[in-house]
């Protein structure tokens, strides 16, 4: 039994948070959308695996660096490839379809729905019926 | 045993068939009683399902696969449905069962129309049964039979998630009987105002375990994963939104049915997709086509026959809705600015929700399919889903007032101004003594906007029927469903606004102050479970005069060869302070530093109070006086 635990027991000293918390508090939002390449479906923040770490502290360093959160993502997604962006970039047909779509739907749907209703006025043979009558 | 289980499970597909046969014809006699006595037969087959992995009789192939003499009684239980072959079984007699009630409760005055519906939820019932035999029998011998069995999944090995699937599929089966409510009325051409009575009934049925089981297996993550959050926008957490979401519309779409006679055509969609979603959560989440396009081609027959299945039963249902919704009839006409309008955009505004979090959940599948590969994660949806979701939520005070056919807007400007002075009054804390960005101070507006709303709509209610005891029963029913919804979202933006997380590293003696509180590493040592074994930290938090004393674990179950988290979380009443175990690491003077996870997630009792509310409002609308439809009239 010992030896199981002692085997989860690394070598490594632990990381540590940047000592600025708005700089940390910056690196932290990163390390939420970025993923971890080793793990299911998780992103660096969340993973105990060490690429995570190493990623983590990648993310760190860069912040540190003063390098903008967009310089950021760019340098991980061309190492690792877009699949390490939680945040999928917007650039291609493919992602003016995936951030374009729900909008898109909304207004269109909206249309459609104000032309359905305006198209059936209320007639004089039915009078409008307040909530609390009908209940 | 088993084999007498598994004959009784042949039995109710036989019954299922037979009742869709009579009940189809219109016999609804006979296809209710096939109904109650394939409910016996598939409550008896399920009932030697769950002897045996109570007495752990490794002699079937599941229990030996899926439990373990050492894990504690009411795992051995509820490791029944912890698995995929267990939980096919359990859709089938949750499916079953909404037929037996069905056919003891439904009283429309319509025999052939309950008849058909009885008949369409034989067909399901027999299709997952079909499925259940054929592709993921529970009921396979293992000779010889092994001393051992392989141990539950240990993540699963939880209160809440031994509960959560059973909720789950309350909603997701749930659903089914809607789905044949509408397919019956499709058949007889009459979606009207008799059928909408009681289509909602049963909606409202599916809706409020669907809540409930969500909000277990959201709850069960915050505590048991240790990633400090509530909501991960998982493709497994986002297949059971859907349906949800859709429930959702259908709830307020089907009101229009049954007081107007409107929506007809809309409503029996929705009540035919809500279904259809349910079937899609399962199939996604059962295929394993989501964690991984690969673990598909584990098992491709499991899942391209739920594909089949979801194809079949949807597409069968769309054909008959192609058919016949001309055939509906439209209800009194009504403008844009009329509570039919506004229900029509509480419908298109959840229904391009459900589309937004369908097309983020299916896309990388998608890309993959094109040959790319990327993820969509919690970023895609907080800046697609919630402003979209944000929209209804604005207009829902503004719009519960309004009248059917046609509204007086005179007011809607003072509405307007009243919400951007709740705004400016957030906007205003945020640049001044409080320190709360834009977007979080709009998200406080509207969960106030929502609560106030709620307590306007009970007042305003009050005023007309003189007396709050004489309210009936849904309109209290909804307006907690919505006060809830406020309290959702104000627990969801306090949250996920103010939650600080901070990763420490001690070692025992030591002392850290993080997020106010005084957090001393008392000792670590191993403790040994009934089938685990565990490093346990023994931390003291201070802050002020409070002492707390927190135990995280990191165990180990040799069975299954697994690690998990058991987080120790603190209430304060306010906040959670919330800690999890990470390694331990040694340093080179041979000193072991442990980390720590440290999350302090404010009023995140909130959001599991709003849905709760939300669940039991749903609930409350299911009682009270029926709406008086005259046959003639219908």
């Amino acid at each position: 039994m010992k030896a199981i635990l002692t085997s989860l027991i690394l070598l490594f000293a632990a990381e540590g948070p940047l000592a600025d918390p708005q700089e940390e508090a910056r690196a932290q939002d990163l390390m939420r959308e970025i993923r971890c390449v080793a793990c299911e479906n998780e992103p660096i923040s969340n993973s105990g695996s060490d690429i995570a770490a190493d990623m983590r502290e990648r993310v760190r360093a860069m912040v540190a660096e003063g390098q903008s959160n967009q310089e950021i993502r760019t340098w991980f997604a061309e190492r690792y490839g877009d699949f390490v962006l939680f945040r999928p970039p917007s650039r291609g047909i493919g992602g003016f379809l995936l951030w374009g779509a729900p909008f898109v739907f909304l207004l269109a749907g909206s249309l459609l729905a104000f032309a359905i209703s305006r198209n059936r006025r209320p007639s004089d043979r039915v009078e409008a019926v307040a909530p609390e009558d009908s209940e | 045993m088993i084999e007498a289980g598994h004959f009784a499970a042949f039995l109710a597909l036989i019954l299922s068939f037979f009742q869709a046969g009579q009940g189809l014809m219109g016999q609804r006699r006979a296809a209710g009683l096939s109904a109650i006595v394939a409910f016996g037969a598939m409550t008896f087959s399920f009932v030697t399902l769950i002897v045996a992995f109570a007495t752990s009789d490794f002699s079937v192939q599941l229990v030996a696969a899926n439990s373990h003499t050492l894990k504690p009684f009411v795992y051995k239980i509820a490791g029944t449905w912890g698995n995929h072959e267990g939980s096919m079984a359990l859709w089938c007699l949750v499916g079953i069962g909404f037929g037996a009630v069905a056919a003891k409760l439904l009283a429309t005055g319509r025999p052939t129309f309950e008849a058909r519906a009885l008949g369409v939820q034989g067909l399901l019932n027999g299709g997952a049964l079909l499925y259940l035999l054929l592709a993921s029998s529970p009921f396979t011998r293992l000779d010889p039979a092994p001393l051992q069995g392989a141990g539950l999944n240990p993540l699963l090995q939880d209160p809440a998630l031994a509960a959560h699937p059973p909720m789950l599929y309350l909603g997701y089966v749930g659903y089914s009987f809607v789905f044949a409510l509408a397919a019956a009325g499709l058949i007889e051409g009459r979606i009207d105002r008799v059928w909408a009575r009681t289509a909602r009934l049963w909606a409202l049925a599916a809706f409020v375990p669907l809540t409930l089981g969500i909000a277990l297996g959201s709850y069960w993550a915050y505590y048991e994963l240790g990633w400090g959050g509530w909501w991960f926008w998982d493709p497994v957490e986002n297949a059971s939104l859907m349906p949800w979401l859709i429930g959702a519309a259908l709830l307020h779409s089907v009101i229009v049915t049954e007081k107007r006679g409107s929506f007809g055509v809309w409503t029996a969609l929705l009540a035919v997709l809500a279904f259809c979603f349910s079937m899609l959560g399962a199939f996604l989440v059962r295929s394993g086509v989501l964690t991984s396009v690969h673990a598909f081609a584990v098992d491709p027959l499991r899942g391209s026959l739920l594909l089949a299945g979801l194809l079949v039963f949807g597409g069968a249902a769309l054909i008959l809705f192609a058919l016949r919704a001309g055939k509906l009839e439209a209800g009194p006409n009504w403008t844009t600015g009329s509570r039919e309008g506004a229900l029509m955009g509480n419908n298109l505004v959840l229904i391009v929700a459900t589309a937004t979090v369908l097309l983020g959940t299916l896309f990388p599948l998608i890309a993959e399919a094109a040959g790319q590969t990327m993820s969509v994660g919690e970023p895609y949806f907080n800046l697609t889903f919630t402003p979209i979701m944000s929209l209804a939520l604005i207009a829902l005070p503004i719009v519960q007032a309004w009248s059917w056919g046609k509204a007086a807007l005179s007011s809607l400007w003072k509405w307007g101004a009243a919400f951007a002075g709740i705004v400016a009054v957030f906007w205003l804390a945020g640049i001044g003594p409080f320190d709360i960005p834009l977007l979080a101070g709009i998200g406080l507006a509207i969960a106030v906007w929502l609560i106030a709303g709620a307590a306007m709509e009970i007042w305003r209610r009050a005023k007309t029927a003189r007396r709050l005891g004489k309210m009936p029963a849904r309109v209290w029913g909804m307006t907690l469903a919505h006060a809830g919804l406020g309290f959702f979202v104000l627990g969801a933006v306090l949250e996920t606004s103010g939650r600080a997380h901070t990763t420490i590293a001690l070692q025992e003696g030591q002392a850290t102050s993080v997020a106010g509180w005084q957090l001393t590493l008392d000792d670590v040592e191993s403790i040994e479970g009934p089938n685990w074994y565990a490093e346990r930290a023994t931390l003291t938090a201070r802050r002020g005069g409070t002492v707390a004393e927190l135990q995280p674990h990191k165990r180990f179950y040799p069975a299954a060869q697994m690690p998990t988290t058991e987080t120790a979380i603190h209430k304060t009443g306010l906040a959670d302070l919330y800690v999890a175990l990470g390694d331990g690491r040694r340093n080179t003077q041979g000193e072991t530093r442990w980390t720590f996870e440290v999350f302090l997630n404010p009023f995140i009792d909130l959001i599991y109070l709003g849905t709760i509310l939300i669940g039991l409002g749903a609930f409350l609308s299911m009682f009270g006086r029926k709406t008086k439809v005259k046959e003639a009239e219908a």
